[in-house]
């Protein structure tokens, strides 16, 4: 008995440092999740690392397949069965995460500290309920609330948040637009006040005006309330209304780290290069759209130099090895070998 | 640009499919307007994109074309002929020089069929039973987008293939009959980036090749300029705006237009720094759709008692646009598009 108060006691004293403000709000250190399957080990998240600075947000692109999701479900540890390997440091305000133990994890760190909006979350709300008990739901389990009322009052703060009519509490999610869905799938990540939000394609199934408001919602949300959000797309052009910083993954590894301006204006990566040409945009005249063929490699035994060799038009031999991430001196991080550590491009090499 | 008469290749005419709502499976409720009282021409070989958010009547409009809905009201003219959707024979004709490729490529595929007994099937139902011409254009065609080598593919089933090599088997199938218009319902929107711009190249490449008519359905405005010379912008069940892509992209003319191009986002770093600017409300129910312009409560240019009492017409507008706004009605002829 006395050694449970003692433990509480001390792990109230370690929850002090999650409150801390570090410089940092999220930080991965070489994080591994490899899935066993029937036909070999996947290395969906192969040896990821970045940090996100305190209420900046940060978008993750890639092709599908290339580990985006399996590293933001990583990141709140919520694995499937199949996981081989799943290893790493992943820092939360300096603390390090991955050292808890799973119960504690639950208990301390998702939901409460960060909190996941899954893709089509918006469809998967439980028709049967209103959707003042699903946004209230997280509050209650988190006993962040006394009561119920109380709850319902927080979802209601949430709601105005994210722009949905009070009196929508009352309403079951068959009632709501697909907007409003995504609205109310952002205000259950809301409720519980986190330091950061994955959002996994969170506008992907919606039209173009929605799609917009939903933007907007996120934009304000960030203007608002300290918050970042981590925000997984394949939507480049979409992306640009709330990213700070991109990270570009290319077959279970982040490629390219930058700020926005870098991505969006020149890229570094060959890769990332290719990707922004192959974005449509309405102002641009009458250039043709640029894609990039072949497929990325499989994740299960890929190649052992750069995994985008194959399909890069400035290969050269030093590609069959695998290139580190070179650091550039303003913080960027780009993994080819065109570039050398504090910035400079290799003139030697490429086009 | 529609001329002659040879050229025009499919013309509708007031094309209205409303679906019944019962209670109970007999009390009328009333009707969903899904498409109500569309006009247009399509010439052989034209490529059109038709835009617009979910639930604004494409898909409705679309498969009413392609005779999977009886239209309720209004016709449907194909090479000079009213489509009669109670003849069986001539419909089956017609169904025929019409090919579909769907969304979702892995959705429309049958997994348990091969890729050759797929792209066999059309060709059986219309009757095709020379199985050595059946593959020899398979093979045509699989050759024309670049699957080669054909025989690799045809024993393969559709989970083999990635998702660039399927929509590309879908594509395949539409083409076997050799029809003259090709409904594309968002053909790449489940595809990744890389390899949408791949598939939409094909698809172009096809069109100019065997001049085909494209009606694109999409409701993303930005790929449309690399794709189409004309579009058709879908509200509430009717054709809002129709017009070349360059000009409509340059200067919209519908206030809804107006708002889907702001409402697009460009890759620029500098949009965090900015809000976009969204009509208010949402679009309306095609069950009790609202009096006069179907646009007007969430327009800021309303007119009252104009806009809110009276369905606009088409007014023609400068380079054979038209536009159902009553912004256009003295401006009709003069071609002024500003406001």
């Amino acid at each position: 008995m006395a050694n449970d108060t003692k433990v509480a006691a001390n792990n109230a004293e370690k929850n002090k440092h999650l409150e801390e403000k570090t410089a940092n709000v999220l930080e991965v250190q070489d994080m591994y999740l490899y899935f066993q399957t029937g036909k070999g080990i996947v290395q969906a998240v192969d040896k990821v690392d970045f940090a996100l600075e305190r209420g900046k947000s940060m978008v993750i692109v890639g092709e599908s397949g290339c580990g985006k999701t399996s590293l933001g479900r990583a990141i709140l540890r919520l694995l499937p069965e199949n996981v081989y390997k799943y290893e790493g440091s992943c820092l939360l305000n300096g603390t390090n995460i991955m050292q808890y133990d799973d119960e504690r994890f639950r208990k301390e760190i998702r939901w409460k500290r960060a909190a996941l909006v899954p893709q089509s979350s918006m469809n998967s709300l439980n028709p049967v309920l209103k959707v003042s008990d699903q946004v209230a739901e997280p509050i209650l389990i988190h006993n962040l609330a006394d009561n119920k009322e109380q709850a319902r009052e927080k979802a209601a703060e949430a709601f105005k948040k994210v722009g949905v009519p009070v009196d929508f509490l009352d309403r079951y999610p068959f009632e709501l637009s697909g907007g409003m869905r995504q609205r109310v799938a952002i205000a259950t990540s809301l409720v519980t006040d986190p330091d950061f939000i994955i959002l996994d394609e969170p506008t992907s199934a919606l039209d173009m005006l929605t799609q917009a408001n939903i933007m907007n919602v996120l934009t304000r949300l960030k203007e608002e309330i300290d918050i970042s959000f981590v925000l997984i797309t394949h939507d480049v052009s979409t992306s640009s209304e709330i990213a700070d910083m991109a990270a570009i993954m290319y077959a279970g590894q982040i490629v390219e780290f930058t700020d926005a301006y870098t991505f969006f204006g020149t890229p570094l990566h060959p890769y990332s290069e290719r990707l922004m040409a192959s974005v449509p945009t309405l102002e641009a005249e009458d250039e043709e759209l640029g894609f990039i063929p072949g497929q990325p490699p499989s994740l299960i035994n890929p190649p052992t130099g750069c995994r985008f060799a194959e399909r890069c038009e400035e290969e050269f031999e030093l590609c069959s090895e695998e290139p580190p991430s070179f650091e550039m001196e303003d913080g960027r991080t780009v993994k080819c070998w065109l570039y050398r550590e504090g910035g400079e491009r290799n003139a030697n090499y490429g086009k | 640009m529609p001329t002659t008469e040879n050229d025009l290749l499919l013309m509708a005419k007031d094309l209205r499919t409303w679906f019944e709502i019962k209670k109970w499976g007999f009390l009328h409720v009333g009707h969903v307007r899904a498409v109500d009282g569309v006009n247009f021409t399509l010439d052989r070989g034209e490529s059109v994109s038709l835009v617009g958010e979910s639930g604004c009547g494409k898909s409705s409009l679309a498969k009413t074309i392609m005779g999977i809905h009886q239209p309720t009201e209004g016709e449907l003219i194909f090479e000079g002929n009213t489509v009669d959707s109670t003849d069986e024979q001539s419909m089956r004709q017609y169904k025929s020089e019409i090919g579909f490729v769907q969304q979702d490529p892995y959705g429309a595929l049958p997994p348990f069929m091969s890729i050759q007994r797929i792209l066999e099937e059309p060709m059986i139902v219309n009757g095709i039973k020379d199985k050595e011409k059946r593959l020899k254009r398979i093979h045509q065609v699989m050759e024309e987008l670049k699957m080669t080598p054909v025989e690799d593919f045809l024993k393969k089933y559709p989970h083999m293939l990635s998702g660039g090599q399927q929509q590309r088997i879908v594509i395949a199938r539409s083409l076997v009959l050799n029809p003259k218009l090709i409904m594309a319902d968002e053909p790449v929107s489940m595809l990744d980036a890389s390899v949408r711009v791949e598939i939409l190249e094909l698809i172009k490449k096809i069109q100019a090749e065997r001049e085909l008519a494209v009606i694109y359905i999409t409701h993303d405005l930005s790929t449309v300029r690399y794709f189409s010379e004309r579009i058709w912008v879908m509200y509430g069940g009717k054709i809002v705006e129709q017009s070349p892509v360059r000009d409509l992209l340059k200067e919209p003319a519908h206030p809804y237009t107006r708002a889907l191009l702001e409402a697009i986002s460009e890759p620029d770093a500098d949009n965090i720094h900015n809000y976009k600017k969204v009509p208010p409300g949402e679009p309306p129910s095609l069950l009790n759709p609202p009096r006069g312009c179907r646009f007007h409560p969430r327009c800021e240019h309303m007119i009252e008692g104009l806009c809110d009492q009276e369905i606009p017409p088409d007014f023609q507008l400068a380079n054979n646009r038209l536009t159902a706004c009553w912004l256009f009605r003295d401006e009709e002829e003069a071609g002024d598009v500003a406001i």
